[in-house]
């Protein structure tokens, strides 16, 4: 039965309250374990096609008469426009129409950063459309950019009311405290860097307007685009076979697609709008950078009585606030917690939710803070972790749905243990260590989220829903989920997606929740065509419903008796079995979060400042895991992000102008598969046994989140150096390094009393 | 924009100049035009006009850095500054000509903000971003050069031939003035022809990067030792390939406020890149 329920939504973090509908999640869930296709490691169904470039991705899209769309940005951070002529534009051969700001308001008179959309023009050929972006003619008022953050904050400048957060009396606390340790954190601006960038095809159809679109959220985007150009929701069609990488970044529909819709309408022809890679690194979202200001008291025995934190985060020009504040609310049972959360605004490109916004961030800056309180104690770090272990929901004392971190740390145990064999490696210049850091994030998902599956005659299966895969394997998982339960193998069951004219409405494919979101509606829409199978076959063979069961293709009835599928579905020839199956509520009353620990091997070069990360084990517990193969895939590439983040890639800003210099990748410093440790991937892969008829979680953010924590205090460990900032780069290693060297001598050299 | 294929070293020296650019693997040269820091009418091609391959201490100027890696004729210091430059397709691609006469990787520069180098009048780098940038020779203009078998090649002495003269590699490189805005002191249409690079006793590069691999230098530091005699030199430090005189030299060093880390990996690339070729 559908009912109409006032639940908590949560995406990256955001909660916000919703009326949704929801349907019974009437199946009870799989025993723990791998069954016959679900937790078996299973390839990718579309690997053939990528392999052999049929995929088609956005990019890949030409349609028939297709013009190429390029967008005027300004180059300066703050601008006023005094004036702009796009007559020499339109002059130029091949040029079919340009708008400005004055025919859109998706486009900006006062671009508050460099890279900001202000006018777009197409053409027959993307050089034409360029050169006549060149020749539109503009008079710029330009204005001083604002781009010290702490600076926006005392200005008042901020991108929405500051968040101010008191559990308890921190102050008391501190000054009650055996130990304090008080540090500044920083984290930089890194950029999505995602293969495929930013891009869109728009063709008008009669009244309809079909979007090829590079996108996490083909329904969010037919939703902002229907908006924004007046039109129905259901003229608005959106695609998206396959992509490459969002990470955050591709939830919306962005400027360029509403100019390619737009131009689109005006020339009658198909529009294409490509970002280039120089235009990603101005207008495509980043992380953004942030600083902590952080404090920590703690009893001798290792019980944390105090945690404060300050965080401003950059967010830039536009974007929201992520929760940097988060885990140090979170992640330990902490009686006396104070954070304060200030989003400056700044002229720089606006932040967008980058692969566990604001955790990544806040985790850095709270593990690496544990650590130094851990060493003042002379306390063990994993020690000091349990013992401030949080057995509830430390924010209002809800249960959590289920947690496993204890778990995890015990794993964690002989990886930890290894420290002592690794720091033995040390010589006079390479010093080894090893660190670990905990991550807490959300990853429930939530309602609502439909699939259907249909079944032919000849026992195949289809899954037919609007969801969009990733590039994470979704398309697999769902293919698993409802071969599983259809009894049928994993080869006879396929998944059409990515075509909001073509499926029921699905997840946004962000915040970890296309697994627990899409997989319990794809098992409930399975279910009900193998409950449909299960009522003809009792009829067909005279057996009563509840002998009957589906497995490895075959009607297996309890005594004894089994028969093919076909020989039943034979029976239907053309028509078929539909199944249709919605997401179920998440429990109430409960917290869902993922939860995890990493420990990472380092060594540094103590003369050169060089870091080389040797090692990273990563246990994380999410639940149920479906695929075992794409989870490790998950946890490798969010470590392989993670490493960029913590080592090399930072986009720079010159600090007068705001004019973004990392626009190349010889200059923004992506990690190269030379930079990549050795990964090992544990799951605890336990069912939530609470959480939907699946009891899986999201694996997207986590091992993305303790990365960057775990490999500085390794570091500590290694050189007895803090690590202030990100990225670790040669010279904050050996900024690092003399601070511990000054400390050091400041310690032997000062009067014993 | 045309394509010129000569069949010899005059013919090509012939279709230079006047909006004419000498192309060898391109993988640097293409980059600029595409952006607009080079313009030309045509291409002249290289492939057939300027020498390729290893003959004795001759290295021809079309030489790729990928043989040049595998090659084991050549001392040390070069092979290992090949190996360490850039990755295995821009290697298999760029030839020890062009490695030698690429332009700066200053992001101000490679932005065409109009910066000293460009003709300006200042450095941006100086009071902007510059973590990658000069610590020696930075007065006027910051930027650091990017060339690993530069400095492997101002170590080990060696000379390269044009199609007019021949000249020590050090004579190659001069900084910026006031009067000519660039770091080679070719002539116009003067084109670079052959290396040869003396037999050391011993010689090591030794390199810091942001990365493992596909990385310009921090710091790179050759050293090569003729006898009792070693020459030291640095890539990543200054405008142009860094002779250093002395390794004391370093305490001369006039680093900016965020190129100070670099003296310091340069103290210790230098002790061990003695130590290596001791």
């Amino acid at each position: 039965m559908a009912r109409l329920i006032r639940t908590e939504k949560e995406v990256e973090g955001r909660y916000e309250e919703v009326w949704t509908v929801v349907e019974e999640d009437a199946l009870e869930q799989w025993p723990a374990g791998p069954l016959d296709v679900v937790g078996r490691p299973a390839a990718r169904q579309d690997g053939l096609q990528r392999a052999r470039g049929e995929a088609r991705f956005t990019a890949d899209v030409r349609l028939p008469g297709m013009l190429h769309a390029a967008v005027l940005r300004s180059p300066h951070a703050g601008a006023t426009v005094r004036s702009l002529d796009l007559a020499p534009a339109l002059a130029l051969p091949g040029v079919h129409a340009a708008i400005s700001f004055e025919d859109a308001d998706f486009l900006e008179r006062e671009p508050g950063y460099p890279g900001a959309s202000v006018a777009a023009v197409c053409a027959d050929t993307p050089e034409q459309a360029q050169a006549a972006v060149e020749a539109i003619q503009v008079d710029w008022d330009v204005h001083a950019p604002l781009l010290d953050p702490d600076e926006a904050v005392a200005r008042g400048q901020l991108i929405s009311e500051g968040q101010d957060y008191v559990r308890g009396d921190v102050e008391r606390a501190l000054a009650q405290a055996d130990a304090v340790v008080e540090a500044e954190y920083r984290t930089q601006s890194v950029l999505h860097s995602s293969m495929e960038t930013h891009q869109a095809v728009c063709a008008w159809e009669g009244e309809t307007l079909v979007v090829h679109i590079s996108t996490q959220y083909i329904w969010g985007v037919r939703d902002e685009i229907a908006e924004k150009l007046g039109l129905d929701r259901d003229n608005v069609r959106v695609i998206c076979e396959y992509m490459g990488g969002g990470f955050g970044s591709k939830n919306g529909a962005g400027e360029y697609t509403l100019a390619a819709a737009e131009l689109a309408r005006r020339t009658g022809r198909p529009v294409r709008c490509a970002l280039s890679r120089r235009e990603e690194s101005l207008d495509s979202g980043n992380r953004n950078a942030t600083i902590q200001r952080l404090r920590g008291g703690a009893r001798s025995d290792g019980t944390i009585i105090a945690l404060s934190g300050e965080y401003v985060n950059a967010v830039g020009w536009d974007g929201w606030v992520a929760g940097t504040n988060g885990p140090m609310q979170m992640l330990y049972s902490v009686e006396n917690v104070a954070t304060s959360l200030r989003g400056a605004k700044l002229n720089s490109g606006p932040m967008k939710a980058f692969r566990a916004p604001g955790f990544v961030e806040g985790t850095f800056g709270l593990e690496c803070l544990l650590d130094e309180l851990a060493a003042k104690l002379g306390v063990d770090p994993l020690e000091l972790r349990k013992r401030n272990h949080a057995d509830l929901d430390v924010l209002d004392g809800r249960p959590f749905s289920s947690k496993s971190l204890m778990e995890c740390y015990r794993r964690a145990e002989p990886h930890w243990e290894r420290r002592h064999e690794v720091r033995a490696r040390s010589d006079e210049t390479w010093k080894h260590g090893v660190g670990l850091a905990s991550q807490i994030w959300y990853g429930g998902g939530g309602p609502p989220s439909y699939a259907w599956v249909r079944v032919g005659s000849d026992a195949r299966a289809t899954v037919v829903t609007a969801m969009q895969d990733i590039g994470t394997g979704s398309r697999t998982a769902m293919a698993q989920i409802a071969a599983e339960e259809l009894g049928l193998p994993l080869d006879r069951v396929k998944v059409e997606l990515g075509d909001s004219a073509r499926g029921p409405f699905a997840s946004i494919s962000a915040g970890s929740s296309t697994i627990p979101s899409m997989g319990p509606a794809v098992r409930s829409a399975a279910g009900d065509a193998r409950r449909q199978i299960v009522e003809l076959a009792a009829q067909r063979w005279q057996k009563e419903e509840r002998t009957l069961s589906l497995k490895g293709g075959q009607i297996v009835c309890s005594d004894g008796g089994s028969w093919p599928l076909e020989s039943l579905l034979g029976l239907l020839e053309d028509a078929q079995i539909l199944g249709t199956g919605a997401r179920g509520p998440n429990p109430t009353g409960m917290r869902v979060l993922t939860f995890g620990v990493q420990v990472a091997e380092v060594a540094v070069d103590i003369e050169t400042g060089e870091v080389r990360v040797d090692k990273i084990v990563a246990i994380h517990d999410v639940g149920r895991i479906v695929n075992p193969l794409g989870a490790k895939s998950q946890v490798e590439g969010g470590i392989v992000q993670a490493i960029g983040h913590t080592l090399s890639e930072h986009r720079l800003l010159d600090p007068t102008t705001g004019l973004v210099l990392t626009q190349t990748l010889d200059a923004y410093k992506l990690p190269t598969i030379a930079d990549v440790p050795e990964i090992v991937c544990e799951f605890i892969d336990e069912p939530d046994s609470h959480l939907t008829n699946l009891g899986s979680k999201g694996l997207g953010e986590p091992p993305i989140i303790p990365t960057a924590a775990a490999i500085a205090n390794a570091i500590r460990d290694a050189t007895g150096a803090n690590i202030r900032s990100l990225p670790i780069d040669r010279a904050e290693m050996l900024r690092a390094l003399a601070e511990a060297a000054a400390q050091r001598k400041e310690k032997v050299g000062a009067p014993s009393t | 924009m045309e394509l010129l294929r000569p069949e010899s070293s005059a013919e090509a020296v012939a279709l230079l100049g006047n909006g004419a650019r000498a192309l060898a693997g391109g993988t640097d040269l293409v980059p600029l035009l595409r952006d607009g820091l080079v313009t030309a009418d045509a291409l002249v091609e290289l492939g057939r006009a300027v020498p390729a391959g290893i003959d004795g201490t001759r290295i021809g100027a079309g030489t790729t850095l990928a043989e040049l890696e595998a090659s084991t004729e050549i001392p040390d210091a070069l092979r290992e500054a090949c190996r360490l430059a850039a990755s295995p397709q821009l290697r298999a691609m760029g030839t020890i000509g062009g490695n030698l006469l690429q332009a700066t990787r200053c992001w101000y520069w490679r932005l065409a903000v109009p910066c000293y180098l460009h003709g300006g009048d200042r450095c941006h780098a100086r009071d902007g971003q510059h973590r990658e940038h000069a610590i020696f020779g930075n007065e006027r203009c910051a930027s650091a050069h990017p060339s690993d078998p530069a400095a492997a090649l101002l170590a080990l002495g060696a000379t390269v031939r044009t199609d007019r003269r021949e000249l020590p590699v050090a004579d190659l490189y001069r900084l910026p003035t006031d009067d000519a805005r660039d770091v080679t002191a070719l002539e116009p249409g003067e084109l670079l022809l052959e290396l040869d690079v003396p037999r050391p006793d011993a010689s090591a590069y030794l390199k810091a990067m942001d990365r493992q691999r596909w990385s310009f230098a921090l710091v790179g530091v050759a050293a090569a030792r003729v006898g009792g005699e070693t020459r030291l030199a640095l890539a990543g430090v200054a405008p142009v390939p860094w002779l250093l005189a002395d390794p004391a030299e370093l305490d001369r060093a006039t680093p900016l406020p965020g190129t100070a880390y670099k003296v310091e990996i340069a103290r210790a690339l230098v002790r061990r890149a003695l130590a290596r070729t001791a």
